[in-house]
């Protein structure tokens, strides 16, 4: 192998290898969530809160610069934080039997680790409709910049499971990658009639059928931690698994033809069909859509809520390096294809 | 608190997992040597094909 060759395939898995690393390694911010009672009524309660991800307080640590801000419509309710735990606080609080709204919201403040948000924590039983008594209300808290280190952001329902982004997508980006190339080779093909154009693919469809499962039965893992189902019917979804099916057609097609000699064509044909589906099932129609899947419904793609810049620093590497994988898959299965075709027409 | 802490671990086996228990890494160590053996054998593949073209170009018949 020449060094060109060594550096981009050793590079890719060792990019890999450092999102593996950082991918699983890294913690988790702070989220809260559960809220204890989750029913209160007016008068004195003792309240607490869960957090998951990384710990905001350390072992008996002391309550100086935490507070805790319960939300009731517009307004603000104070309370007496009484213990802070690596994932958790209790409080004191007045329900006031007046509020703007039965439900309400808490905020938790530590002081270096951001605002930590639980909506609709506790609800209010038994209260009248009102603004809340001035001597319960809090003052909105001091715009103050979080230190959260390098971890990843916590997003309710997705928590941990938000590790698979660097798996799932790349897989995808990677498909779209490899059947472009095959979607070049095929349109060559048809041009030229050389059969080395069909080589290219046919190694491409192959492999990024590998890499389209394998965003299947991630999506679908991922579907079953954050929506409960392994399989929805999502606009989404459904365009993918039509996708993978359509380019296993096209293997289907090849086989079955055999060595007619019209087959370079007639899959060529075929495969340019394919990738056009590909791009409307995957990309135009589900953003005319309702769809639970992220980056839809109008949303070209990911933006600021989606991912922050530590989870930045691993996606794209991920990128490129699940890219660098396929392309070498594809250049081995190349090889053979052409390998195969010398030893067939000697 | 301990009860729903146990409830939620019960009810999302993942984040169970993940929750301080030291699994992340266990984890890490299954992919990093399933990435090697991946990376072992696509390496093998593109030495033993490199040496077939080699032999089949310098005795094309």
């Amino acid at each position: 192998m020449s060094n060109w060759n060594i550096l981009w395939k050793f590079g890719g898995i060792l990019l890999l290898a450092y999102v593996i690393l950082r991918g699983f390694c890294t913690p988790l911010q702070p989220g809260l969530v559960e809220a204890t009672p989750d029913r209160l009524g007016p008068g004195p309660a003792t309240l607490e809160l869960m957090a998951v991800g990384r710990p905001f307080a350390e072992e008996g640590s002391s309550l100086e610069g935490y507070r805790l801000i319960l939300r009731s419509g517009t307004d603000l309710i104070t309370t007496n934080l009484t213990g802070v735990s690596p994932h958790g606080v209790q409080a004191e609080a007045t329900i006031p039997d007046r509020l703007p709204s039965p439900a309400l919201d808490a905020f938790l403040l530590p002081p270096s680790s951001g605002t930590l948000f639980l909506g609709n924590a506790f609800f209010v039983e038994g209260a009248a409709t009102g603004t809340i008594p001035v001597e319960l209300a809090s003052k909105a808290p001091d715009e103050t910049i979080p230190d959260l280190g390098f971890s990843f952001p916590f997003q309710p329902n997705i928590m941990e499971s938000i590790r698979n982004l660097l798996w799932h997508v790349p897989m995808w980006f990677a498909m779209f990658f490899v059947m472009g190339i095959g979607f070049v080779a095929s349109l060559m093909q048809l041009r030229t009639d050389a059969v080395n154009w069909d080589h290219r693919a046919e190694a491409a469809v192959r492999t990024g059928l590998v890499f389209g499962i394998l965003g299947l039965a991630t999506g679908s893992l991922w579907a079953r931690w954050t929506w409960g189902a392994w399989w929805v019917s999502d606009p989404q979804l459904n365009g993918a698994l039509v996708t993978v099916l359509l380019y296993t057609g096209y293997l289907i097609l090849r086989a079955a033809m055999g060595e007619d000699e019209r087959v370079g064509r007639i899959a060529a044909v075929y495969n340019v069909f394919a990738f056009v589906m590909l791009v409307i099932l995957l990309m135009v129609l589900p953003r005319y859509t309702d769809s639970l899947h992220p980056g839809k419904d109008g949303n070209p793609g990911f933006n600021s809520y989606d991912l922050d810049n530590s989870l930045r620093a691993v996606f794209y590497p991920a990128v490129i390096g699940w890219g660098a994988l396929c392309y070498w898959m594809y250049t081995l299965r190349l090889r053979i294809n052409r390998m195969e075709h010398r030893l067939l027409t000697q | 608190m301990n009860f729903s802490m146990n409830l939620i671990l019960f009810l999302n086996n993942l984040e169970g997992f993940f929750f301080g228990s030291g699994k992340a890494h266990v984890v890490t160590g299954v992919a990093m040597i399933i990435l090697g053996g991946i990376a072992f054998s696509l390496w093998r593949m593109d030495r033993r094909l490199t040496r077939i073209e080699n032999e089949r170009n310098d005795n094309p018949s």
